[in-house]
């Protein structure tokens, strides 16, 4: 019985919570501008009417036009139930190994997203799944790389065991270099701006031009759990969750994922998208920040 | 020696913002920051606050935090140049290269038959690191402002091989050291300006015209 | 035992295989697909057996004894080879049949049971010159088999560059297995761990299967020679004829003392061929050319494994060794059952467009629905995603790698090295399947050939369904494997004898199952409620543009563009490029081709300087009698002069 309340509550968090963060980033760019904004439940009520609305596929396209949104939602769902959420709660699915698990099934969403992008033969569509899957050739290295890290501080390669990470000049780098991955696989600026209205200039926007009705709305969805894995992931390799009690664990990992959130808008409130010349250097820069911390850590564990 | 090495650890930061960045005012920067933090560098390593080693802390701070970069600044707005275009070696790869220097040095240096109390210290990954960097300006660089930058980041890593010799060899020489290389910028601003106003350009590829 | 005389079975069907193959095509086919199946079964029978199968000959052969024996690693390899010479073999039936090429189908039925059986024969061979013989006649069965289709001036230098290229190779071998013979004192091979001498012979056989393996630099003949030949030899080379190089490598580097710096030469040389191995697929134009870039990469995944498995023993037998290489094992596997699955579909794509390059093809799902089906399984599954095969022995080679860096010892800069690689050469394979999958299947078709494809026959479908079946049934019974697999490590390394299933791999089999059955109930549900009810199908939505065509796609170079400009440096794409002038400008092209860079800047130059040193030598012999007869009193002076010094001093 606690593990069906539990599992349901955990996957209460994951679903419910997750179209919140996009929410908070409107509201704190807005905020930061001077302007109202619209409502933080905003994506809730874009996600409910999408549901209901019609399907209009492109004359090109096969099933897997709808189906490629939808394995690439369940894939992401997959990825969250391996993340724990603080020390005292764990993961729903924890074991040896199970970080490239998480990995892989974030690849498998975006395998899946980019072949439904690239269905309808739009040519702004291939130019969104390209960088899409380009990007994410560096932001895979730091991952590993970042992932390595807390692997080498913990002496653990399970997810559950190895967000314990040690406080200290590593942190500060892997905290730097795992945010920027977070702008760059969620499709943020400055990688990438999802509030303008240019298609050649977009990645994620773009690749999904064509979508409409549910399978937008499980894109929308997916891509909000997404951005609330990388926040809780994010706080949870930098903070030393273990040292605190259960109920403080919970209110830190909210408070984190908060600022991680608050973080992304006031980033998107004050730079402006990089020039796509520019953007490989940033993404080494990210690696390179990963491999640093996984050096400190290194010599810290010797 | 924590402090230290936390510092240092910075300075190498340093290094990569400077070959990664594109812009020569953020180069500068990077340049100028470091100066102060191997200037701060000497007042953790001596326990005994002589006023000597205050006197050169503060001088050093100052010419290459302050002095130096505020030359650099100056020769820059004269030439009107704010950007590296078309570098030798592209950011990314000097970044790259930057980095595995200083993985490389990390490692050397663990190699090499140093003093015990020098072993746990990044001084020497530092001093070497800083030194390839310079290096990569110096070749990758086309505009001559970054070159100085180069240079002077190459002459941080000798200053980080001086303190490993602090105890044996006074400040003073550093210091004389330091006043040469203040005179050679100072020198350099005034050709760069001349040059950008004979020749309209500060590439250093097109001086090479001038070799006869 | 029975394994020794279901081999006897397997290679007398198929002699008689070779035998027939040019006049009767159904008993051809018949006598090979039971061959290999037969053979398969011996494999499988090793493998969850708990013996070995061993067999000395009393009558010699070439002056020594005959020497079979069939173990756990040797089974492993076995066992891709009948899968893939049975699958080749029916679809060869259809793809090369008497009716489409009359002169060389049926050569190349002859051929094809001859290669099957050299590398059975080479996979089982326990004396070094009879090994070398099989090897041999694999080389030249492989030879006639790219070359089938002599006609074309591509094939037939693809097919010289093959043989240059392999026999090279096997220069090396020839050294490698006289100087071993000399020093143990017999051709007969086995376990010689403990000969410590023997170290540096392992460099020789590193080179010489190597080029067969195609690591990096030596991959120069790869990508020719498996986009030119007949697509269902290029399935059979891909999948299994450059795993006899990796066979090779696994096969000495268990056997042999192996220098620990060539440990760490084949992860470094492995991580390289992954990331620049993929790196060069994914600029690629032409499919088959892709999909050969690609298998460099896999060997260098397979590569790292091994690597990684002799740095373990080195390391005083870590157990991250077992992992490391029971998932590269299980990888020659995989990368054959894919390989083989996305070689048969775009030969059926070659067969119904009569094109390879994808930026003439485009929406074939539509016409090839059974073809782009399990294309895009072979897609899912060489990008290691999950719940295919290929992540199961992805995630074994990371894991491995992520406990060899906790363990914290020298080696675990390898294994960081190896890491982020194999990371990015994995991002890289999406990328460059997601680019192959929908540029050949998806969008609107860009040419003609391909407007009006056909879907392949039932060979042909039955060979690709029965492939795909494998890639996933394998990928959701990974503790089932494991068995196997484990045999093959301990036939590597006594010391790691055979272990329980590993308690994560079995909640990686749990969630691979839990996946297979989520994913297609989820995209099967999303399907039917989207569909069925409401969908309305519509023009693409191209920013309003009234009039959109089939060229206005995304093509296959600018899908690649941002990487290829990353890998330039390696690359060298070759530009030609027609700007746009004037008011309407009429024509405009921008055409980039990736050429064969590591040959033409590397092997072609160093190739031409020994050329080069060689017609100086050769203006010495110009027929002139007079000078010759200056030659040889020259000789003789020089000659006496030598006899006096040496006798004076």
């Amino acid at each position: 019985m606690m593990i069906v309340l539990s599992f349901v509550a955990r996957l209460a968090w994951w679903l419910l919570l997750a179209p919140l963060l996009p929410g908070i980033i409107n509201k704190v760019k807005a905020w930061v501008a001077g302007r109202r904004g619209p409502p933080v439940l905003q994506l809730y009520y874009d996600l409910a009417r999408l549901w209901r609305k019609q399907v209009v596929m492109s004359t090109l396209a096969s099933p897997a036009f709808i189906v490629g949104p939808a394995v690439a939602w369940a894939a992401v769902l997959g990825a969250t139930l391996l993340v724990p959420l603080g020390p005292a709660a764990g993961a729903t699915l924890s074991f040896r190994g199970d970080v490239v698990l998480m990995l892989y099934l974030l690849a498998l969403a975006r395998f899946a997203t980019t072949w439904a992008a690239m269905e309808t033969g739009s040519a702004f569509e291939g130019m969104g799944a390209a960088r899409e899957v380009t990007y994410a050739v560096l932001a895979e290295a730091a991952m590993i790389a970042a992932m390595l890290t807390l692997a080498v501080q913990t002496g653990s390669v399970s997810l559950a065991t190895m967000l314990a990470p040690s406080v200290g000049t590593s942190a500060v780098l892997l905290a730097a270099g795992l945010f920027t991955v977070l702008l760059v696989e969620n499709c943020r600026v400055p990688f990438d701006d999802p509030a303008t209205h240019l298609e050649l200039t977009m990645i994620h926007e773009v690749m999904v031009l064509d979508h409409s009705g549910p399978p937008f709305a499980a894109i929308l969805h997916g891509a909000s759990m997404k951005l609330l894995l990388f926040a809780v992931l994010v706080t949870q390799s930098v903070l030393p969750m273990g040292t605190y009690s259960r109920t403080m664990a919970s209110i830190v990992l909210l408070v984190g994922v908060l600022i991680v959130t608050v973080g992304v808008g006031i980033v998107e409130s004050f730079m402006a998208r990089f020039a796509f010349r520019r953007v490989p250097l940033l993404l080494t820069t990210s690696v390179l920040l990963c491999v640093f911390a996984l050096l400190v850590a290194w010599q810290g564990a010797a | 020696m924590r402090d230290l090495n936390l510092l240092i650890g910075l300075a190498m930061g340093l290094n990569l913002v400077a070959l990664g960045s594109s812009r020569l005012p953020s180069i500068i920067r990077a340049t100028a920051l470091q100066g102060v933090l191997l200037g701060i560098m000497p007042l953790l390593l001596e326990h005994d606050f002589g006023w000597q080693v205050v006197a050169v802390a503060v001088a050093t701070a100052i010419g290459k935090g302050v002095v130096i970069p505020g030359l650099l600044q100056r020769a820059m707005r004269a030439a009107h140049i704010e950007r590296e275009v078309e570098p030798f070696i592209g950011f990314v790869p000097s970044l790259l290269l930057g980095a595995f220097g200083t993985i490389a040095a990390l490692a050397v240096a663990r190699s090499l038959p140093l003093l015990p109390e020098h072993a746990k210290s990044l001084l020497v990954p530092g001093a070497l690191a800083s030194m390839l960097t310079g290096f990569v300006l110096l070749i990758g660089r086309v505009k001559a402002i970054s070159q100085v930058c180069g240079y002077l980041i190459f002459e941080n890593g000798i200053y980080l091989f001086g303190l490993l010799l602090i105890g044996s060899t006074p400040l003073l020489v550093e210091a004389g050291v330091l006043l040469d290389l203040t005179v050679g910028i100072f020198v350099i601003g005034i050709i760069v300006d001349r040059i950008q106003r004979a020749f309209d350009s500060l590439d250093t590829r097109k001086l090479t015209v001038l070799r006869e | 035992m029975i394994a020794g005389p279901l081999l006897t079975l397997s290679f007398s069907a198929l002699v008689l295989a070779a035998l027939a193959g040019r006049r009767w095509p159904r008993t051809w086919l018949a006598l090979t697909v039971a061959g290999s199946g037969v053979a398969l079964a011996a494999a499988l029978l090793v493998l969850f057996g708990t013996t070995d199968w061993e067999w000395r000959g009393t009558v010699a052969f070439g002056g020594e004894l005959p020497h079979l024996r069939l173990d756990g690693l040797s089974a492993i390899f076995l066992a891709l080879v009948g899968v893939l010479g049975g699958a080749g073999a029916v679809y060869a039936h259809e793809y090369w049949s008497d009716a489409s090429h009359p002169t060389s189908a049926p050569r190349g039925r002859a051929w094809w049971s001859v290669l099957v059986l050299s590398m059975m024969l080479v996979l089982t061979i326990a004396n070094g010159l009879h090994f070398l013989l099989a090897w041999e006649s694999f080389a030249i069965a492989a030879f006639f088999l790219i070359t089938l289709d002599s006609g074309a001036r591509a094939v037939r230098s693809a097919g010289w560059l093959y043989l240059a290229a392999s026999h090279a190779g096997t220069l090396a071998l020839f050294a490698f297995f006289a100087l071993l013979a000399e020093r143990t004192g017999s051709w007969d091979l086995g376990p010689m761990r403990a000969q410590a001498g023997l170290q540096p012979l392992f460099w020789l056989a590193m080179l010489g299967f190597g080029v067969k393996a195609g690591l990096f630099p030596l991959h120069v003949w790869l990508p020719s020679a498996h986009a030119n030949a007949p697509t269902h030899v290029s399935a059979i080379m891909s999948g299994a004829a450059i795993k006899m190089g990796v066979y090779g490598l696994v096969r000495f580097s268990g056997w042999l003392p192996v220098p620990v710096s060539a440990a760490w030469v084949l992860v470094i040389v492995g991580s390289l061929s992954a990331l620049l191995g993929i790196a060069f697929a994914f600029a690629q134009g032409d499919l088959k050319r892709l999909l050969a870039y690609c298998s460099v990469e896999n060997v260098g995944i397979i590569l790292v494994g091994v690597g990684g498995a002799l740095l373990a023993v080195a390391d005083g037998d870590s157990p991250w060794g077992r992992l490391v290489l029971a998932g590269a094992l299980f990888h020659v596997w995989n990368h054959g059952l894919f390989k083989g699955l996305l070689f048969f579909g775009a030969g059926s794509v070659l067969h119904a467009t009569g094109t390879r390059e994808m930026s003439r093809l485009g929406g074939l799902w539509r016409r090839l629905p059974w073809t782009a089906a399990s294309f895009a399984i072979g897609c899912l599954a060489v990008a290691g995603l999950p719940p295919l095969n290929g992540f199961v022995s992805e995630w074994l080679v990371y894991l491995g790698l992520f406990d060899a860096v906790t363990s914290h010892g020298a080696t675990a800069w390898a294994a960081i090295f190896a890491a982020l690689m194999l990371g990015s050469a994995g991002a890289l394979a999406l990328a460059s399947f997601v680019k192959a999958g929908s540029m050949v299947f998806l969008g609107a078709p860009r040419g003609r050939a391909a407007a009006q494809a056909h879907e392949a026959g039932r060979a042909m479908r039955g060979a690709m369904l029965l492939l795909a079946a494998l890639c996933v049934g394998l990928g959701l019974a990974p503790t089932l494997v494991w068995r196997a697999l484990a045999r093959g490590v301990a036939a590597w390394h006594p010391a790691w004898t055979v272990a329980p299933v590993p308690g994560a791999l079995q909640a990686i089999g749990g969630t691979q199952l839990a996946l297979a059955m989520l994913l297609p109930a989820v995209g099967w549900f999303a399907w039917r409620k989207m569909h069925g009810r409401t969908a309305r199908r519509a023009l693409t939505w191209d920013c309003g543009f009234a009039a959109p065509t089939a060229r206005m796609q995304y093509s296959s170079a600018s899908f690649a563009g941002i990487a290829s400009g990353w890998f330039r440096w390696i690359l060298r794409p070759r530009l030609t490029l027609r700007r746009p002038r004037g008011l309407m400008p009429t024509r405009a092209f921008r055409l980039e081709r990736i050429p064969e860079t590591m040959l033409d800047l590397v092997i072609v130059p160093i190739g031409g300087l020994i050329m080069q040193t060689a017609s100086g030598a050769r203006r010495l012999q110009h027929g002139s009698l007079q000078a010759y007869i200056l030659y040889v009193v020259a000789g003789l002076v020089a000659l006496g002069a030598m006899v006096l010094g040496a006798g004076i001093r």
